[in-house]
């Protein structure tokens, strides 16, 4: 079963009288296990494919399924527990909640999905190890560093074991050695834990990871090839 | 304080910023505006009636008694000649209203009952003028000069004493020197001044009557005077003074014949005060807290135009600016609304479940009618537009002590 | 469905709620202030009409007043009723009556060498009186009276100056006696009273249950049995009371009894509440700003935790979270600074310099503010509940954000 289907995926913005096709018609299948790069000028739609994929956004047309579930008709709440047991998400900045700190952060998603507090904290100790963060599980955002929070935030989205991350220039505030740990973390939990990864990116080395590049322009998918 | 056309339109459009922001703020100053307008003018149109109807049912506004009278009303501390007094201050002060009193217990019977009754001596053709008891005769009359063994008496004092117009009443009670006094009255009018003590105990009788009955001679126990205005009294004593030159007798004005009057203003005044000083500062806080979050948002920007060279002084006034404006538009808003509401009320009256029966034991009407006037509609408003002022003190002073560099590094 | 996580909601609404500490605390002094005022306030009312009442009930009329159902309309002689019968006394041998008393009670005129006044000659049993009444306990000169059978008068302070006599002196009592001739009697003065309200000390004068019967040829009638019970406030001990009502008597409670107390008091549950209102409608648009600038500085970790599975109806109790930690917090400060604020005040206010005013409303010059527990509830049941109610609407309106556009805030 495909971890992802878009079916003549359309996203419009209408700005007066000129419409931004930010997605037009997107035909796209993502399988589970897949590690796939979105890459493609600014402006391109990537962002705006990311954000249907994970129902932060409406489309203006067509379909979308997650795990085999159509998601597009879904209501505010059913998408949010979709996301909440099946998505992890990673921004490019502002990943945290600033009054948590980084432990609190991590144990978030899984207090909101009602895990008893002694695997929560198993949990969040052995994955802020696996990020090599394991000695700052008590600071919050405010006092860590971009990379340190971007970190931390892979690591939410990862702890809960979901099916795919998503994750939208995850690399742009880093620095290239920093950026280099973030995706080995990535690959190693995409073999390990058998995750799905979309990543959209500009950065060549991120590219460079993929196992599928899907590249984009004016919001129509231009290449799509295995890597 | 100067302000240029710059700082003025700056501080307009930055209110406009958050205009959520604020209009809560103003509307916090119009509420609390509305409120004050309203209850300064009903209080203001309570007191008016208050005082109209303590003191023109009996009282009076001045009284000419005989020393110690006041604080203990003996039968035979008189006014000598009280008659020819009155006339000489009739004379000396023609704007103003003089009749002669006197007072005593007596024990009124009917022909089915006997009560204790404070029966009042007056002077039928100058009594109305100095209360508004005669015209509250709602059975009957009023008593005439020509009178003869005549009385006007209290609804409930009929009702007990079981009588009507016409019938026989006989006092009993001591005279002037303390020997035995009688006498016979027949009722020719019932009033209801509404209030209780009075229509169950009062009985007015001649003063010519009164002095046979009970031995006084010519003599009276006060003479009244009703002044054109009871907060100017001063003229009229000091010509009464000098009309009134005889030993052991005093003129009285009536916030010492009826000291609970002007107390009873000043203790409702300062509970309301007190409750009108917790708005003002409610009110003030949610300015304070308004204006510290606008200066808090702007630190970033503060510091730039600092760092271009705009001196601190002039950042604070902005914020002062800012904060004028909204306390002025407090202050139209709610003037302009708190008058609509004091008017509508003043046509048709305000009034609560309960307000009746409490006004009624203290002679006063169950609805009470809002005075709106300059001063009722501009004090509250005018202290909270001070007050909202006030509240920017604190975050202009933050502005001074602003470091330019630490400013533009704030997120 | 997964449950709500109370603990994680709890902790973001308490951290958000200090992370900006200085508007946070500025709105709780605000509340605080306020909560205060609501309570202190409410307590010098409660307090003035408890006096206003308690003394009102002690001036004669008691909890509970049977009497004969003329009696209140024309209070003379002739309406008296005959002593108690055995079911009567039965009603009042009853829990609920702490104690009760049968007088006679005569408009009547009181006669010095030197003056004359109106009054009322009350005749009571001594005994009987003890609790009930005030003046067997304010006796400032001389002696109560010792039994119904004494011939002495007891008289007030004022009474006793206005008729320039003093005690062991003779005075003349005049009434009526139920056939309306006019009965006279001498008396001498044994004892005098003081009452806090001064016209009460002209009010009354007060002789043997007995001797007054005679005097006034009344053979055992009486005019009036005024019943105790344990509490002004609730007088439903007594109720049973009310079912011997009938053509020959009348049972009324004090409330009825006195109109304007009975008012005064229901006025004030009114007044009380529109107080709290007030108060809260003024602290509510600084409350509401507070939250909705609370809203608008996180709009971006709203989209953030709706990124990351926040239900809307999670968004919209985190921030009536927070609302209710405020009001809270506020609220047990506001409590605390109003229980001791009454309780510094506990030996009364003295509003000596208002004195007249304060005999003229009925009241005596020392304040005791009351701060009662269905007071406290009130307004802290009022404040909770129409604070949740301003939260509502800046907390529905951040669980009505698009998860992208407010991702996407600056
Ligand atoms: N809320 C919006 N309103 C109007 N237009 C929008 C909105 N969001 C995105 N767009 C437009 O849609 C198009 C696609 O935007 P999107 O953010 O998906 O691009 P992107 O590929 O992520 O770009 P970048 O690499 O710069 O992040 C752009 O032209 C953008 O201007
Ligand atoms: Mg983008």
């Amino acid at each position: 079963m495909s971890s992802v289907r878009c079916v003549a995926l359309c996203r419009f913005f209408f700005q007066g009288d000129q419409t931004i096709k930010a997605l037009d018609h997107v035909d796209l299948e993502i399988d589970e296990r897949e590690f796939v790069c979105l890459s493609g000028p600014s402006g391109s739609g990537k962002t705006t494919l990311l954000n249907a994929i994970g129902g932060l956004d409406k489309p203006t047309s067509g379909e979308v399924w997650v795990a085999g579930k159509r998601i597009d008709t879904l209501g505010k709440s059913e998408l949010a527990n979709m996301r909440l047991h099946q998505i992890g998400f990673v921004f490019q900045a502002y990943n945290l909640i600033p009054v948590l700190t980084a432990r609190e952060n991590i144990e978030f998603v899984m207090q909101v999905q009602g895990v008893d507090p002694e695997q929560r904290r198993r949990r969040s100790m052995s994955i802020l190890g696996e990020v090599g963060m394991d000695d700052m599980e008590d600071r919050r955002p405010a006092q860590l560093s971009g990379g340190q929070q971007q970190r931390v935030a892979v690591a939410r989205a990862i702890v809960s074991k979901p099916a795919m991350v998503l994750a939208d220039e995850p690399t742009a505030n880093l620095d290239s050695v920093t950026a280099e740990h973030l995706m080995d973390l990535f690959v190693r939990l995409n073999e390990t834990h058998d995750t799905t990864f979309v990543i959209s990116t500009h950065d060549q080395r991120v590219m460079s990871y993929a196992r599928r590049l899907i590249g984009m322009v004016d919001g129509r998918i231009v290449t799509d090839e295995a890597h | 304080m100067r302000v240029d056309n710059i700082t003025l339109s700056l501080a307009w459009r930055n209110l406009w910023r958050h205009p959520r922001r604020t209009w809560l703020t103003v509307g916090a100053m119009v509420f609390s505006n509305i409120l004050l307008v309203f209850m300064i003018s009903l209080q203001f149109g309570m007191y008016r009636v208050m005082y109209d109807n303590s003191l023109s049912l009996i009282t009076g506004h001045l009284q000419v008694q005989a020393e110690g009278y006041i604080d203990e009303p003996r039968m035979r501390s008189t006014v000598p000649a009280a008659g020819g007094l009155a006339n000489a201050l009739r004379q000396a002060m023609p704007a103003n209203n003089v009749a002669v009193r006197a007072m005593a217990f007596a024990l009124v019977s009917s022909a089915e009952r006997s009560l204790g009754v404070q029966v009042v001596g007056v002077q039928p053709s100058y009594e109305p003028d100095v209360s508004n008891l005669p015209g509250l005769v709602k059975q009957g009359r009023f008593l005439k000069a020509s009178d003869e063994r005549a009385a006007v008496i209290g609804s409930s004092l009929s009702r007990n004493l079981k009588v009507g117009l016409g019938d026989e009443l006989t006092l009993f009670g001591s005279g002037r020197d303390g020997s035995f006094a009688a006498g016979i009255a027949n009722v020719v009018g019932i009033f209801e001044s509404g209030s209780n003590d009075i229509d169950r105990s009062f009985m007015q009788i001649p003063l010519t009557e009164f002095q046979e009955v009970f031995f006084m001679g010519d003599q009276g126990h006060s003479i009244v005077v009703m002044t054109p205005d009871l907060f100017e009294l001063e003229p009229a004593m000091s010509t009464i003074r000098s009309i009134v030159d005889a030993d052991g007798l005093v003129v009285h004005d009536w916030d010492e014949l009826q000291p609970g009057l002007r107390q009873s203003v000043q203790a409702d005044m300062a509970s309301a005060w007190f409750m009108y000083a917790v708005l003002i500062v409610l009110v003030a806080f949610s300015v304070l807290n308004t204006q510290l979050m606008s200066v808090l948002d702007r630190t970033r920007e503060f510091g730039i135009v600092m760092a271009l060279g705009l001196a601190p002084i002039r950042l604070g006034r902005l914020v002062f600016l800012e904060t004028g404006i909204m306390a002025g538009l407090g202050l139209l808003l709610g003037v302009a609304a708190g008058s609509a509401v004091v008017s509508w009320f003043g046509f048709h009256g305000f009034t609560y479940p309960g307000l009746e029966e409490m006004s009624a034991r203290f002679n006063l009407p169950g609805r009470i009618y809002p005075s709106a006037s300059f001063a009722s509609l501009i004090w509250g408003p005018s202290v909270v537009f001070l007050a909202c002022l006030a509240a920017a003190i604190y975050p202009a002073a933050k502005l001074l002590r602003l470091q330019p560099v630490a400013a533009m590094r704030a997120a | 469905m997964t449950p709500m996580p109370g603990a994680v909601l709890f902790r973001l609404a308490w951290r958000n709620l200090w992370r900006n500490y200085r508007r946070t605390i500025i709105m709780l002094a605000a509340i605080t202030l306020g909560v205060w005022a609501m309570l202190f306030m409410t307590a010098v009312m409660r307090g003035m009409v408890d006096d206003m009442v308690q003394t009102a009930v002690r001036s004669l009329p008691g909890h509970v007043q049977i009497h004969h159902p003329e009696y209140r309309d024309d209070p003379s002689i002739a309406n008296s009723m005959p002593p108690p019968d055995q079911m009567l006394l039965d009603a009042l041998a009853q829990a609920g009556v702490v104690a009760w008393a049968g007088r006679v009670r005569v408009p009547a005129v009181i006669t010095s060498e030197r003056d004359t006044r109106g009054t009322t000659l009350v005749g009571i049993d001594p005994e009987a009186e003890t609790g009930l009444s005030f003046v067997s306990d304010d006796i400032v000169e001389g002696r109560f009276l010792g039994s119904p059978d004494d011939k002495g008068l007891v008289v007030g302070r004022k009474m006793i100056d206005d008729l320039e006599t003093r005690l062991g002196r003779r005075v003349v009592v005049m009434s009526q006696d139920p056939d309306n001739e006019i009965v006279d009697r001498g008396f001498r003065i044994v004892g005098v009273y003081e009452a806090n309200l001064e016209n009460l000390e002209e009010a009354f004068v007060f002789t043997g249950r007995r001797y007054a019967q005679s005097m006034l040829n009344m053979d055992e009638s009486i005019s009036e049995i005024a019943v105790l019970g344990k509490s002004y406030r609730d007088v439903s001990d007594l109720s049973h009371l009310k079912q011997l009502e009938g053509s020959a008597r009348e049972v009324l409670p004090w409330y009825e009894l006195d109109a304007y107390l009975g008012t005064m008091l229901s006025t004030m549950d009114g007044f009380v509440l529109v107080w709290i209102i007030v108060v809260f409608l003024t602290l509510s648009f600084g409350l509401v700003n507070t939250l909705v600038m609370a809203v608008f500085e996180r709009i971006r970790e709203i989209g953030l935790m709706q990124a990351l599975g926040m239900r809307p109806s999670m968004i919209l109790i985190q921030v009536l979270l927070e609302t209710f930690l405020l009001l809270a917090v506020g609220l047990a400060a506001g409590n605390l600074l109003a229980v001791v604020s009454v309780a510094a005040l506990s030996d009364g206010i003295d509003l000596s310099i208002v004195s007249e005013a304060m005999q003229w409303m009925g009241v005596a010059d020392v304040l005791y503010p009351a701060l009662e527990i269905r007071d406290l509830v009130t307004t802290n049941v009022v404040v909770i509940v129409l604070g949740l109610l301003a939260g509502l609407s800046p907390a529905w309106r951040a669980s009505r954000y698009q998860p992208v556009e407010a991702l996407t805030k600056v």
